[in-house]
């Protein structure tokens, strides 16, 4: 059977890699082929599949590239010298002392986030995991530290007004391609996450955290 | 000599166009959406009242002539979307449960298949799908040819395609 030439574009084009023309061109194809169009669909579903479930279904392939970091680790202490362990010894006392002597006297309470003049939350945080430091490209995913199991999060992203907000149960989320045609080069961006009970609660939220898309040339 | 507009079967435009017209408009604005169906509709009943009023002449296809009327109805709901958020606040998302289900139950099928594979297969699929690396950087991490890495990441999907249906 004869294989058609835009075939080689459907992963490039699920994946927000076409760009102007090749992608409109690429969309207007497959209005006008369903065999295209079935791939796409299926393809659609694996790579969507794969994103959302990701750290669960490759957690064996990251732990033995974890694993192939250990002997480099191992092979940059071996080479120090009685002076070098000497320091580290130091420095590791130094640290001891800072975390178990001094620190324990600043303890507080519970963790506590304010989002506006009438609304606290007491309680989990959660942690945003990229973007959060400024960015060369337009970002396509937003991703975030899971607070486990029938959670749902509500990501707000915003430049001087809210520019998109979305719900999901994943701790990962794609940037639709129009909010993403509409974060120009040069701005600053802000994000943040809520986290909902199963029950609707609200039980926790993250930070604001700041980005900028890398200048344009 | 007058042009006529070609014979089109509406039921039949239909059928086959929705799931078309809803993964551009999906993926356009994002399945999170909670108004992507009504986008979906509206390009729908648009298409039907132009065939019917014969503003479709057979100069391009059906499906240019869809894909058009798609992306300008899509432009026009992202702009309507930017005025109405500068006042009003967000409506909180209905997704409708059933699909949802469903879609869910499919993902955790495909999942568990995933896990079943080789782990030179799910090597490939999690470097290039999941890390989004290009070919020649997965065929570079791999020590394998570029074009090693398409026939993986192929045979991947066939064996995928076949679990899942069985």
């Amino acid at each position: 059977m004869k294989k058609c030439l835009y075939t080689d574009q459907i992963d490039d084009y699920i994946l927000n890699k076409l760009e102007g023309g090749a992608k409109e061109q690429f969309e207007e194809h497959y209005f006008n082929c369903p065999s295209c169009f079935r791939q796409m669909e299926e393809r659609d579903a694996l790579i969507s599949t794969i994103k959302n479930r990701g750290a669960w279904l490759f957690k064996d392939e990251a732990a033995s590239e974890q694993r192939d970091w250990v002997p480099a680790w191992k092979r940059a202490l071996s080479s120090f010298t009685p002076r070098q362990w000497a320091t580290v010894g130091v420095a590791a006392a130094a640290l001891l002392l800072v975390v178990f002597g001094v620190l324990p006297q600043f303890r507080g309470s519970s963790p506590q986030f304010v989002l506006s003049e009438t609304e606290v939350v007491r309680g989990e945080s959660l942690t945003l995991i990229s973007p959060i430091i400024d960015v060369k490209s337009v970002p396509t995913f937003f991703e975030w530290k899971s607070l486990g199991q029938e959670v749902e999060y509500k990501i707000s992203l915003y430049n001087s007004e809210l520019l998109w907000s979305a719900v999901t149960r994943d701790s990962r989320i794609a940037v639709p391609e129009e909010t993403r045609q509409r974060m120009l080069p040069g701005q600053r961006f802000a994000w943040q996450v809520r986290a909902f009970s199963a029950r609707g609660t609200l039980i926790a939220v993250s930070s604001k955290v700041q980005f900028q898309v890398g200048p344009a040339e | 000599m007058e042009h006529r507009p070609p014979e089109i079967d509406l039921n039949e435009v239909v059928v086959k166009y929705r799931p078309v017209v809803s993964f551009k408009v999906k993926k356009s604005l994002g399945a999170q959406t909670p108004d992507w169906e009504d986008v979906v509709n509206e390009v729908i009943t648009q298409v039907i009242e132009k065939v019917k009023k014969g503003e479709f002449r057979g100069e391009s296809s059906i499906g240019t002539f869809i894909y058009t009327i798609t992306s300008r109805r899509i432009v026009d709901h992202i702009r309507m979307k930017t005025k109405v958020l500068r006042s009003i606040p967000e409506p909180a998302p209905l997704p409708d449960p059933c699909d949802d289900a469903e879609r869910r139950e499919r993902a955790r099928i495909l999942a568990e298949a995933i896990q079943q594979l080789k782990p030179k297969f799910k090597e490939v699929l999690n470097l290039y799908y999941y890390q989004e690396l290009t070919r020649n950087e997965v065929a570079d991490r791999l020590g394998i040819s570029p074009r090693r890495v398409s026939e993986r990441l192929n045979y991947a999907q066939k064996l995928l395609r076949k679990m899942v249906k069985t």
